[in-house]
């Protein structure tokens, strides 16, 4: 017999605490940086730059907030209350937009909107020849955009909120002689009050985030301005201060959604399920309903795609379809798998730690993992970059650095389906294997790893993908000439070459697809 | 294993488990159960029964090598197992556990779950002692089954048959009823004692449930913030409880108040031998179960039936005394008194139960 006294092994305590570790010292570096700067320069900033981009900022996120509102509850409230012909395809459909990154979007809408676009010959048949519509590279082109992207977040809320509903409410409303638009308002809305906000909360926080739209709308928002200071100015002490201000209120957001999502599950779980009720409209109701939600899913997904497709058949863009361009998802593929493998890596242990031995410690270096929430694209780049000029500036200009930046900025996708993954497996099942007689590891590989596979593969499904996207961390950080799918849409589109643009955004958002399945499967279940 | 040599010499060879003093502790200084010791001979099924809270799941993982042990020592065999210096890992112990889930594994089959322990052997030698057991548990045709695909009581007889083909020295059942629907609990309660002596298989079984540890046990540990209050068979148990707690807690108890003199306690409801010799004038309490009451109707006795309780095979009344203590008897299912009706309260006891009032409370 082998005795210990000490159960537990520790080198996945420290492999835990150096993943921890590399995930916030970039973070701590930044915020280093921002701290110890200049006083002059701050002033210099608070003076000049911050306050219109901190306006930007807030106006953009509260207007999209407001526009997502709208569609969000309203398209959940139709699909969850209203029979119409193919309900079921309607409620997938509102969620397409989601694989639409938003410069994919900011690009179509740039042409479509744009001098001389369709829009614009459609609006002078009607108004006349010197007719003018508002420009997409402003504020309300940038609301617009980002709306569209981003409303099937409050709808995935507010539609789980409908469903898990308990109908007793609205049925005791309407006992005690309430009518249905007052039950509506005072009964049903206020209870799905908390996922709403969460909804919100997540819309804002993607918008204050956001650098493709913005980038390619050419509106200044404190993102935009963190990349900005970067490439153009190479000032990477301004770029921390922006981003130090950034993180904060991205931090906010984050707290606000998480807080709100844990009191909505508190609004929803009472009582017995049961099926609401649907109403059925008459024709002309229905074609209104059917009229509405085409319209949202033709804007948002539909018309861009069509668009995309028209132009990827183009011979321009056939031409570009060449050695080159597999070179380019190459590029891509090898980064996001790079990216997703070592996301996984490091979340695997952190996870495992924090659900079976919840100490302080091992909490704490979980939540530091979902750092990479509050790090835009832009300042997580900034951040490994002024790791790695400090402490190894050989890496500087390689893919290492890009992936450190990848894994540190997508670790929370990859953690948001390994912990729950962990979590559904009860410690019974690998202390049962114990008293088989199984050591710790031959229980991690018969019993723990089989049955967290399917949350593993998940995991590295959606880093991988959303790798395979991101822009600006690989505009920032790519070895020189090292273009991947998502460059080269952004450099074709802001030069206005749309169609040379489309063969890439189009296999971006087909590949994007599968990963967006993944994410609302889990949410459908739920619901 | 590194047990000192005397720890070997005084154990004693029939008990196959023993526990000495054992202490346990989530936080240091908060202790979860404190200085119990109890040992189990070879075949005994022994029960651990206290409400929740009161550690005895604590125990049960302490001896499946879950928890360390903070004071005190676990023998299996006859050999150290768990001390503050010493803790065998629980794959090196040979218990078996069937959890109050059961914990099937969900990706593996029936026979795969029930040969999961059996890699060691060959396969020709794991089939038969897996077909064995399934012959055991009546889960024969079963094998193929995943576990999602059983019913729960199915579900239990899988764990069952999980743990007990590894022919362990100790089995460990934490509330393994307690899943099942009450009608099919009766049934496998009378099944798994069944299977248990025909393998002489040594068991510890948690349970909060009197009447489950009353039909499984040979004896019952009775378990109470922590603390051992009682070790002893059933029938014992339940007519000599050690402490009020464990009259309380193993079946309905009334505690009358009294007084000694002259070796006989004065109560309210008559008078009782004193059996545990105090002085005179010491205060008791004397306890009575309801099957010791016997309520004659009378006109103008001074206690009266507050109310009546059916329960299908007797009438549970509650009876108030004219100083205002509340007893309770149980009557036969015919005999119906409403209530206001005076009665007189007569004790039927072969024995009596005494315990000094500041006991009581406790």
């Amino acid at each position: 017999m082998v005795t210990t006294r000490h159960q537990f092994a520790s080198p996945l305590q420290l492999l835990a605490l150096a993943s921890a570790g590399i995930i916030l010292l970039p973070l701590g570096y930044v915020t280093a940086q921002a701290l110890s700067a200049d006083p002059v320069v701050w002033q210099r900033l608070w003076t000049t730059r911050i306050p219109e981009l901190l306006f930007n900022t807030v106006s953009l996120a509260a207007s999209v907030a407001v526009v997502t509102l709208i569609l969000g509850v309203s398209t959940a409230w139709l699909i969850t209350r209203v029979e119409i012909p193919g309900r079921r395809l309607w409620e997938g459909a509102l969620v397409l937009p989601l694989a639409m990154p938003t410069y994919v979007l900011a690009y179509v809408y740039s042409y479509l909107l744009g001098f001389g676009g369709p829009a614009e010959h459609l609006w002078q048949l009607a108004a006349g020849p010197q007719a003018r519509i508002f420009s997409p590279h402003s504020f309300w082109g940038a609301t617009l955009v980002m709306a569209l992207d981003t409303f099937p977040f409050v709808y995935l809320l507010s539609r789980s909120a409908l469903l898990s509903m308990n109908v007793s409410f609205e049925e005791v409303a309407r006992a005690s002689g309430v009518s249905r638009f007052a039950t509506l308002w005072r009964v049903t809305l206020p209870l799905m009050r908390p996922s709403i906000a969460a909804g919100l909360a997540l819309v804002i926080l993607y918008v204050v985030s956001d650098f493709g739209a913005v980038s390619l709308l050419r509106y200044q928002t404190l993102t935009y301005a963190v990349f900005q200071q970067m490439t153009g100015r190479s000032d990477n002490t301004a770029a921390s201060i922006l981003s130090l201000l950034l993180v904060v209120i991205a931090l906010i957001f984050l707290i606000t959604e998480r807080w709100f999502r844990q009191r909505s599950r508190f609004y929803q779980t009472t009582g017995r399920y049961r099926a609401p009720e649907r109403h059925r409209y008459g024709r002309l109701g229905t074609s209104a309903v059917i009229s509405y939600l085409g319209l949202i899913v033709g804007a948002a997904f539909a018309l861009p795609t069509i668009l995309l497709i028209q132009w990827s058949l183009s011979p321009e863009a056939l031409a570009t379809i060449d050695n080159r361009f597999f070179g380019f998802v190459w590029n891509s593929a090898i980064l996001a798998a790079g990216a997703s493998t070592g996301g996984v890596l490091i979340g695997l242990p952190l996870a495992y730690l924090a659900c079976r031995r919840p100490t302080l410690l091992n909490l704490s270096c979980l939540q530091a993992a979902y750092a990479g929430y509050v790090l835009p694209g832009p300042v997580a780049a900034l951040a490994v970059l002024i790791l790695f000029t400090t402490i190894a500036p050989v890496f500087y200009g390689s893919v290492l650095i890009l992936i450190v930046a990848y894994v540190i900025h997508f670790l929370p996708a990859g953690l948001q389906s390994l912990e729950p993954a962990l979590q559904q497996l009860s410690p019974n099942l690998e202390e049962v294997s114990r008293t088989l007689g199984l050591g710790m590891r031959d229980t991690w590989r018969r019993v723990t790893l089989p049955l967290v596979r399917n949350g593993f593969v998940v995991a590295w499904v959606l880093m991988f993908l959303q790798t395979m996207k991101e822009l600006p961390a690989t505009l920032l950080l790519r070895p020189v000439g090292f273009d991947t799918l998502a460059i080269r849409v952004w450099m074709e589109a802001s030069e206005e070459y749309f169609q040379l643009a489309a063969p890439s955004a189009l296999l971006i958002v087909v590949l994007s697809l599968p990963a967006l399945a993944l994410l609302v499967s889990k949410d459908w279940r739920a619901a | 294993m590194e047990t000192t040599f005397e720890g070997n010499l005084f154990t004693p060879v029939s008990s196959v488990l023993e526990l000495r003093a054992v202490s346990c502790a989530y936080e240091p200084g908060r202790h979860a159960v404190q200085e119990i010791s109890f040992s189990a001979r070879e075949g005994e099924i022994l029960c651990l029964l206290g409400p929740s809270g009161c550690g005895k799941t604590t125990i049960l993982r302490a001896i499946a090598g879950f928890e360390p042990v903070r004071s005190g020592q676990l023998f299996l065999s006859g050999q150290l197992v768990s001390s503050p210096d010493v803790t065998v890992p629980t794959e090196n112990r040979r218990v078996g556990m069937v959890f109050q889930e059961y914990a099937l594994f969900p990706h593996l089959r029936v026979q795969d779950n029930i040969a999961f322990g059996l890699r060691h052997l060959v396969r020709s030698e794991r089939a038969a002692r897996v077909q064995e057991m399934l012959r055991l548990t009546g889960l024969e045709g079963f094998e193929r089954r995943y576990p999602h695909e059983l019913s729960g009581g199915q579900q239990q007889r899988v764990a069952l048959a999980r743990a007990l083909v590894q022919h362990p020295i100790v089995l460990l059942l934490d509330e393994p009823f307690s899943n099942l629907d009450p009608d099919m609990a009766g049934r496998m309660r009378q099944e798994l004692h069944d299977l248990l002596r025909r393998t002489k298989t040594t068991t510890v079984l948690v349970t909060h449930d009197h009447d489950e540890a009353f039909a499984m046990a040979d004896r019952i540990a009775v378990l109470n913030q922590g603390r051992l209050e009682q070790f002893d068979t059933p029938e014992m148990t339940y007519h000599m409880p050690a402490t009020p707690f464990v009259a309380d807690f193993v079946g309905q108890a009334d505690f009358v108040p009294g007084t000694v003199s002259h070796g006989m306690v004065h109560t309210e409801l008559g008078e009782f031998p004193d059996t545990i010799e105090c002085k005179d004038g010491t205060a008791v309490v004397v306890m009575i179960r309801p099957d010791d009451i016997h309520l004659v109707p009378t006109k103008g006795a001074r206690a009266r039936v507050l109310s009546r309780q059916f329960r299908g095979s007797e009438n549970l009344y509650t009876v108030s005394l004219p100083s205002g203590q509340i007893v309770h008897s149980s009557q036969g299912s015919t005999s119906i008194y409403q209530a206001g009706t005076t009665v007189e309260v007569r004790v039927l006891a072969t024995h009596t139960v005494l315990f000094r009032r500041e006991d009581s409370t406790g």
